[in-house]
């Protein structure tokens, strides 16, 4: 029975270095230190490969290493007996340690030098406590399961997908007291996540994009995994990855617009994990801090109970109209007066200026333009999720897009930028859409 | 990755500048392996470095070991990481003669000039003074293991970690 690694967790985040003592097929001892030690699981660490170095070779050799830590708070060392298992070059645990290789590199001044090759998974087969005088313990975590328990008891209360992620940021910032913090959604169809909900920041950022593999919550979104970072990187900011995005695609004139991406300046800590349902990613719960080394194995843990939670009542929300209701009476709704508000839309990319100012594009671009043109040609004002879905215009991608995220993209966007229109929800699956100003359509076709 | 023996014409394979930083503010890790070759690892706790540069004698605290004592006397096989917090600059020694020898009066003054000097470098890096003389110890019974330099590496984190020492 291999001896539980969980109590030393907080060793394992990067603030002490670790080393490794290795001893080669001819018996010759090395001793090294190691940049990265990863908690697997209760039985198993996985240390960074950076360089094919002599320890590597020794532990090819002959598994049997010895590893000693030492915890950040109360100083207290531990030896790990261990056994080296196999490398993993790719898939979820290379993806964590890399990003969190790379916060540990900013953190010593490395960034640049430490890259990792591999991520070495080794079997624990012995902790021993080593003597010496140590300081008192560490605090316990602020997510503890008595916090956790509140949240999800408010979670479950949510009644549509809307109050379900403002809730999710309500218990982050109060009782967990993390006031930087955003949920993106993913849009299988577009590959890419999009901001619906943030709090803590001068913009709101709803509608900025981020793709799989950019920063840690394109990274977390791809690998579907958690990722923290302690140290500000520039390596895995989301701010550097998004420009240079930019650059990359180059901005069609006109019709690629984006929505700045909201963000701390002075971000220090980042964690991102992913919301799922089932086996389907449903999008990132980010948040981020400007304290060095926010963010650890519990705060990890804790997250990660919070993301399920929401995505498996997400799963549970309905969003559509009870069956007999889903065809509303068609009521004029009475024409405005005033001077007309001039929305543009370009076909090939379903994207919608008002006036000069970029809106939206993608489905909820195509869903404003539906709304809009009911609006002018049949004076219709209540509308369903379900005709949204069936209308072949929408271009939704399959059923299992999430056309309640797309609403509620689209209802932020309009309340931020165009409170001219608006999107009320009037009930389960059904809502009203208002036009205070009358409105003067122009298309533009591909 | 060669072993380097020898090194220069007088077997000498420490110059006078890696002599004072190996005794200078740097962690002291030292490493060895028993009959299974299962190794052991141990936080040192300061450095002498004999006054023609052959001999190396590293201090532990025997209480913080494992199996290190009772392999040294088994094999004499030795492996010593010195690395300066601050600055990552990183050497490590190798020895094939190791062996146990009485502490001595400038051992015991070396451990406690070595905690005020490495606590220093520590602090000057954010560490908390007493986080740093947790880590350290260095205040009860010591023992001395002294040996003969073989090899000698650069260690600084690195593509170039690894190479044999140069001057």
């Amino acid at each position: 029975m291999p001896p539980p690694i969980t109590s030393l967790r907080r060793c394992f985040e990067g603030a002490v270095p670790a080393v490794i003592a290795t001893c080669s097929r001819d018996g010759i001892p090395n001793v090294s230190y190691i940049s990265e030690v990863h908690y697997v699981d209760p039985g198993h660490v996985a240390l960074s490969f950076q360089f094919f170095s002599k320890t590597r070779q020794n532990v090819l050799e002959n598994p049997r290493a010895t590893v000693s830590v030492i915890h950040p708070d109360s100083g207290a060392q531990y030896r790990l007996a261990v056994r080296y298992l196999r490398t993993e070059a790719c898939g979820p645990l290379f993806e964590c340690m890399k990003a969190k290789l790379a916060g540990i590199a900013s953190h010593s001044g490395m960034t640049g030098v430490f890259q990792l090759r591999g991520a070495d998974v080794y079997r624990v087969e012995s902790v021993t406590e080593i003597y010496g005088a140590t300081l008192e313990a560490p605090p316990p975590p602020e997510v503890d399961v008595t916090v956790l328990r509140e949240c999800m008891a408010r979670l479950s209360r949510a009644t549509d997908l809307a109050s379900l992620l403002d809730t999710l940021l309500d218990v982050l910032a109060d009782p967990i007291g993390l006031t930087h913090a955003m949920v993106l959604m993913h849009d299988p169809s577009g590959e890419r996540l999009y901001t619906v909900a943030s709090r803590g920041y001068a913009e709101s950022g709803v509608g900025a994009e981020v793709h799989p593999g950019e920063g840690i919550i394109g990274a977390a979104a791809q690998a579907r995994i958690p990722i923290r970072i302690a140290h500000a990187t520039s390596e895995f900011g989301y701010g550097r990855a998004i420009r240079e995005d930019l650059q990359s695609r180059g901005i069609t004139a006109g019709i690629e617009q984006r929505i700045p991406f909201p963000g701390l300046p002075e971000s220090q800590s980042q964690i991102a994990v992913p919301i799922l349902a089932g086996d389907r990613l449903l999008g990132v719960l980010f948040a981020e801090s400007e304290t060095p080394g926010r963010f650890g194995y519990d705060e990890e843990d804790g997250f990660m109970v919070l993301a399920s939670h929401v995505g498996a009542v997400s799963a549970l929300l309905e969003d559509e109209a009870p069956a007999g209701e889903e065809t509303p009476g068609v009521q004029r709704s009475e024409l405005p007066a005033g001077a007309p508000l001039r929305v543009r839309r370009y076909a090939a990319n379903d994207s919608i200026f008002i006036g000069d100012d970029y809106l939206i594009k993608g489905v909820a671009g195509a869903i404003l333009w539906r709304l809009l043109r009911s609006h002018v040609e049949d004076g219709r004002s209540d509308h369903t999720n379900r005709e949204l879905r069936l209308d072949p215009a929408i271009h939704l991608p399959d059923l299992s897009e999430n056309l309640e995220a797309r609403l509620i993209l689209l209802t932020r966007r309009l309340e931020e930028r165009c409170p001219a229109l608006r999107v009320e929800k009037t009930g389960r699956g059904r809502f009203r859409f208002h036009v205070l100003r009358p409105v003067a359509l122009e298309e533009i076709a591909r | 990755m060669g072993r380097m023996t020898g090194g220069t014409e007088s077997n000498r394979l420490l110059d006078a500048a890696h002599a004072a930083f190996i005794q200078g503010p740097v962690s002291v890790i030292v490493a060895t392996r028993n009959a299974e070759r299962v190794p052991d690892v141990v936080r040192g706790c300061g450095c002498r470095v004999s006054r023609d540069r052959r001999q190396v004698t590293v201090l532990i605290e025997p209480a913080r070991a494992s199996s290190l004592l009772d392999d040294i006397a088994a094999n004499g096989l030795v492996a010593v990481v010195f690395s300066q917090p601050s600055t990552h600059r990183t050497i490590q020694l190798k020895g094939e003669d190791a062996r146990v020898v009485p502490v001595t009066a400038a051992d015991r003054a070396a451990a406690r000039r070595h905690r005020q000097q490495w606590c220093a470098d520590l602090a000057s890096i954010g560490y908390s003074p007493e986080f740093a003389a947790a880590v350290h110890g260095g205040r009860g019974p010591l023992a001395a293991i002294r040996f003969t330099p073989t090899a000698a590496f650069q260690q600084t984190p690195g593509p170039g970690a690894g190479q044999p020492l140069r001057s």
